[in-house]
């Protein structure tokens, strides 16, 4: 098929070809980076916490009633042997927080004592007993957990730091950035003064904040802290879960009056509360690709008819010159692929363009390369399914148009 | 009233020039009734777009009432078109949305009058025509006869200098085109000036004077006299 | 003339039913993807105090960090430490202050069987109240006295009250909490300011705290904040240390009688903080700051980035539709220079066509601007289910009739514009090619 006919006929009359161009090239450009989007979005809520997600929940236990301080670790090691007690529990621990919860703790952690915090890194703490590991289903990949001895209760008044801590992965790296091999024994400073050891490495566990950029920097602290507000966090064994929480709820209810037991929630509804907003953005970018592609689709078999039927006593000259159906039908469908290869080369340049500008305005990620030239099948497709309804059209028109004087 | 001198109107292209009217002179009186007739692609089309300022001279002069028409802007040419000349198609070209009132009304809304003496021009013309009745009627519901005396009334709405037909009876079966005729014929008689572009000689017969139209050439001469001085052109 | 476009513009449609709709369909739909985000940025960037923009004034000193700054390039902390909130408060220098801090309580309802539940209390003073306009249904704030004796008192939301005492006006009865009786003093009506100005550091969009104290007792009572806390050397453990540490968590704003006393206010503050130099705190440049609520609502970075980038994708949506729009109104132009040419033939002018079209091109604009009014809120909706976990996503999805009247002039701007191109080709249609070729 000889190209260039084609292509001088349509730039004698550019408007109705440059409309279904420019449309391909301003739907590429919102269909590649709202793809980029969803996909980031996706990619972020699917990271791992580093818990048994589906088997793990956590409960508060919110005293109001007026304890000595004895009395309050009573109860919890009340409560924790009771929960620990129960069959079907894997393991149970009283914290301050867990990932995702989107609130908790941070410190910021330094290599040298003293007061200078310009070159600290910043890491989410978790204070646990020994069963803290086991309950968040930490992976330990070095050095060792917790002993027994090592765990303490807080001391009134004094805020000093235990000496032990346990580090993940992603800390260590970025707490010792030069150290080739082990962190284990290594030690760092906490509050401007306050020694830690390192006595084991644990793979992954991230901090209660998915949007933070160090999210998989965390610290499991072997501090048991004595406060009106204690957190459980309980393992089960698989499929023991459902049962456990409502025996549990009324368990702890009944055996102490003077607290509340509230917000007992899965760790699956934690992980859909922390990534709520990337799921509603995928939510409202499916809805606008989709709508977008009907949109465009519905437009090029609209302009595409139009434009077919501009030409309907050129066509039936062709036809009567001896011109094939087929051939007719051709025409227009390399018409058409020349109009939407203008378009997806204007649409990818468009597309990066916009990707460029939003990673500046609004902190996106980059598009990944392999996007455009998915676009530009795609909408090379779309637009050769909209002309071809026009163009079998056009190869029906008869050829005794041609001796028609009006 | 009207003075062609040494019009001709030439097309041109990147690669081609096409001379659709070699230059000529022509002029029309007052009160006439003329008929411009020729063979198809003779140029009929074309002498009638100049006349009817519908496209610019190439070369010459176009004088209506003393007043070179053939250098204004468009304005100023959309204003004359309006108020000097009543254009009659041969497919009477009414708007089929709009009823034979308001069809007779549009080149007087282009004119700037109020309602009053509006209706007062429209309610005249169709009296003339004799379509009072079908004032409220769509083209549709109209007879081709009645559509082309909707288009007469039209053109007359405006009291031009002269109405301008083309192949005015051309969509028409005999009886009706008759009827039209005589129309045409009766409204001459009042004074209306009228050039007629046909085809046939019948209809051309009608008229009073006669100007040929042949390969581009506007004459008064019959086409025979006229053919050896083309030949060798 | 206007009145004869007009007409023509109304027979034009009504002859092309069809292809009206689907360019009003076009243009409707176009406006309610975009003016959704519109709507929903609209909503929250509003500021629900900028009536009393010029008199409020939210307090940060630096008593941060000597090698860093809180936040670069040098900004002060978002919140201020137990000690200097108190004393500025004391000093009263301001015509209204106020400090507070939002914490938890265990709510213990009347009756057997009715279990307790843990509710957010915001410790304030009682200036909170007149300056942020919160308005009463029964009683009132506590006055300043209650502030300095420590009674037990409470102000209810609308909701607690309802939750509570049924809706009924329950000024002067109890509430406990905590096995501690609170005395109600005053109900609020319905309030819900979108943001939540006066406590930006957690969630902006929730709803106010249902339960207010006086500061003076939650102190007393050694409370916790439930909002942020920030320390930047440690404390030494135990309530008393925190108390008199460099620790922020604390909110506090002031008002003034006008805008013309701020530079006095703040030499107030830039004096008190020298002398808390002398005595070896603040070891930072004086960097003291009086934000008004909309420089405090910017500073924040309220609205989410993310409704940028669909404000982004939306615009270009409308685009979309918009080119579809000019097509299809290339396509009736087209389908009328028969018209167009008889019109000049007859003695319309190029502007005469040029008016005619318009006009009809922005009746379309209005007709889809009204059809965009339901996209819009159609949108809303749907914004409103994908956000469903949020309980405070109903109060980001209202339209407002600013937003109605911009969705109207955006269509009208817009079928406008589309229609240029259309337009200016159908004056371009030349009246000779009403003749026909012989």
């Amino acid at each position: 098929m000889d190209i260039g006919p084609i292509w001088r006929a349509m730039m004698k009359n550019k408007a109705g070809f440059i409309l279904i161009a420019l449309q391909i090239a301003v739907t590429m450009t919102i269909m590649v980076n709202a793809f980029a989007i969803m996909q980031e979005r996706a990619n972020n809520a699917a990271r791992p916490s580093g818990l048994d997600e589906a088997n793990t929940f956590a409960l508060v236990s919110a005293l109001f009633t007026e304890y000595e301080r004895e009395d309050k670790k009573s109860m919890i090691d009340e409560d924790l042997a009771l929960i620990r007690g129960l069959p079907g529990v894997k393991n149970a621990v009283a914290t301050n927080s867990y990932p995702l919860r989107q609130g908790g703790w941070s410190m910021g952690l330094q290599l040298e004592p003293g007061n200078q915090s310009t070159d600290s890194v910043g890491s989410a703490i978790y204070f646990v007993d020994e069963h803290g590991v086991d309950t968040f289903a930490s992976n330990i990949i070095d050095g060792k957990n917790f002993a027994p001895n090592q765990v303490a209760w807080t001391i009134e008044d004094d805020d000093t730091w235990p000496a032990h801590g346990i580090i993940t992965e992603a800390l260590g790296k970025d707490l010792f950035p030069d150290e080739e091999g082990s962190y284990v024994g290594k030690t760092f400073y906490v509050n401007d003064n306050d020694p830690v050891n390192v006595v084991g490495v644990i793979e992954k566990l991230q901090a209660p904040w998915p949007g933070w950029s160090g999210v998989e920097k965390s610290m499991i602290v072997p501090q048991r802290r004595v406060s009106d507000f204690q957190r459980y966090v309980v393992r089960a064994e698989p499929g023991y879960r459902d049962a456990l929480m409502p025996q549990i709820e009324e368990l702890l209810t009944n055996s102490n009056k003077d607290r509340l037991i509230r917000d007992m929630t899965i760790m699956e509804d934690v992980r859909e509360r922390a990534y709520l907003d990337d799921a509603a953005l995928i939510k409202i970018l499916t809805f606008i690709v989709g709508m977008l592609t009907v949109i465009t689709g519905l437009g090029i078999v609209g302009l595409a008819s139009f434009n077919v039927s501009r030409r309907t006593r050129q066509i039936g000259i062709r036809r009567a010159l001896g011109a094939t159906k087929p051939a007719i039908v051709q025409y227009f469908m390399v018409e058409n692929f020349l109009i939407s290869s203008i378009g997806v080369v204007v649409g990818g340049i468009l597309s990066v363009a916009l990707n460029i500008a939003m990673v500046e305005a609004f902190a996106l990620e980059p598009l990944a390369w392999y996007v455009i030239p998915l676009a530009m099948l795609a909408l090379w497709t779309v637009g050769q399914a909209a002309v071809a309804g026009p163009a079998k059209r056009a190869s029906n028109i008869t050829p005794a148009i041609a001796t028609r004087s009006s | 009233m009207l003075k062609m001198k040494k019009v001709s109107k030439t097309y041109r292209t990147d690669t081609v020039e096409t001379h659709a009217l070699r230059e000529f002179s022509l002029t029309v009186d007052e009160g006439e009734f003329v008929s411009v007739t020729g063979p198809s692609g003779s140029g009929k089309t074309t002498f009638l777009n100049i006349a009817g300022m519908l496209e610019e001279l190439t070369s010459g002069t176009y004088e209506l009432d003393g007043r070179d028409i053939s250098k204004l802007n468009d304005k100023e040419r959309s204003a004359v078109r309006n108020q000097k000349i009543g254009f009659i198609f041969q497919s009477f070209n009414l708007i089929p949305e709009l009823d034979i009132f308001d069809n007779v009304d549009v080149p007087l809304r282009y004119r700037g009058f109020n309602a009053n003496e509006r209706k007062r021009r429209i309610e005249k013309c169709l009296d003339m025509v004799g379509l009072t009745s079908r004032m409220k009627h769509h083209p549709a519901q109209l007879s081709g006869g009645q559509q082309q005396r909707v288009a007469i009334a039209r053109a007359l709405a405006g009291e031009p200098r002269f109405l301008l037909a083309d192949e005015p009876t051309g969509n028409l079966d005999t009886h009706m085109a008759e009827s039209v005729l005589d129309l045409l014929t009766e409204i001459n008689e009042s004074g209306t000036t009228i050039i007629m572009v046909t085809h046939e000689l019948t209809l051309a017969d009608r008229a009073k004077r006669n100007i040929f139209v042949l390969d581009g050439q506007v004459s008064d001469a019959a086409p025979e006299v006229h053919f050896a001085a083309v030949a060798s052109a | 003339m206007f009145r004869y476009y007009l007409k023509l513009s109304l027979l034009s449609i009504r002859a092309n039913p069809a292809l009206s709709a689907l360019m009003v369909a076009a243009i409707a739909i176009g406006i309610g993807a975009c003016m959704s985000i519109i709507t929903v940025r609209h909503v929250m960037s509003d500021n629900p105090l900028a009536h009393k923009n010029d008199v409020l004034y939210h307090v940060r000193l630096d008593n941060w960090n000597p090698d860093n700054p809180y936040d670069e390039p040098n900004e002060p902390p978002e919140q201020v430490t137990y000690l200097d909130s108190t004393a500025l408060h004391q000093a009263g220098r301001a015509f209204r202050q106020t400090i507070s801090f939002k914490s938890d309580r265990v709510v213990q309802p009347e009756g057997e069987d009715v279990k307790p539940f843990q509710e957010e209390i915001r410790a304030t003073t009682a200036d909170f109240f007149t300056m942020f306009d919160v308005p009463f249904e029964f009683g009132s704030a506590w006055d300043a006295a209650a502030d300095q004796t420590e009674e037990r008192v409470v102000v209810l939301s609308s909701e607690m009250n309802q939750r509570l005492f049924g809706s009924e006006d329950s000024v002067g009865r109890s509430v406990t909490m905590n096995k501690e009786i609170y005395r109600v003093v005053g109900v609020l009506a319905e309030w819900m300011p979108v943001p939540k100005v006066y406590d930006l550091n957690n969630n902006p969009y929730e709803k106010p705290e249902n339960i207010y104290t006086p500061f003076s007792i939650a102190v007393a009572g050694e409370w916790g904040s439930s909002g942020n806390n920030s320390c930047w050397k440690p404390t030494g453990g135990g309530y008393e240390a925190y108390l008199a540490s460099e620790c922020i968590w604390i909110q506090m704003w002031v008002e003034l009688k006008s805008a013309s006393e701020k530079g006095a206010y703040l030499q107030f503050l830039d004096d008190y903080v020298e002398e808390q130099k002398k005595l070896g705190r603040f070891p930072r440049e004086l960097n003291n700051r009086l934000d008004t609520p909309a420089e405090w609502l910017v500073y924040q970075e309220v609205v989410d980035d993310m409704v940028g980038v669909l404000l982004s994708l939306s615009v270009l949506f409308l685009v979309v539709c918009l080119l579809n729009t000019i097509g299809l109104l290339l396509a009736k132009v087209m389908r009328r220079s028969n018209d167009i040419s008889l019109r000049r033939a007859l003695g319309a002018s190029k502007s005469a066509l040029f008016a005619q079209y318009i006009t009809e091109a922005g009746i379309i604009g209005i007709a889809g601007g009204l059809a965009g009014i339901g996209m819009t809120w159609l949108g809303l909706r749907g914004i409103e289910n994908a956000f469903s976990g949020y309980d405070f996503i109903a109060y980001l999805v209202t339209m407002d009739w600013t937003m109605v009247l911009v969705a109207v002039a955006l269509a009208i701007v817009s079928a406008l514009g589309a229609a240029l191109y259309p337009t200016w080709r159908a004056c371009s249609v030349s009246p000779a090619s009403t003749l026909r070729i012989q």
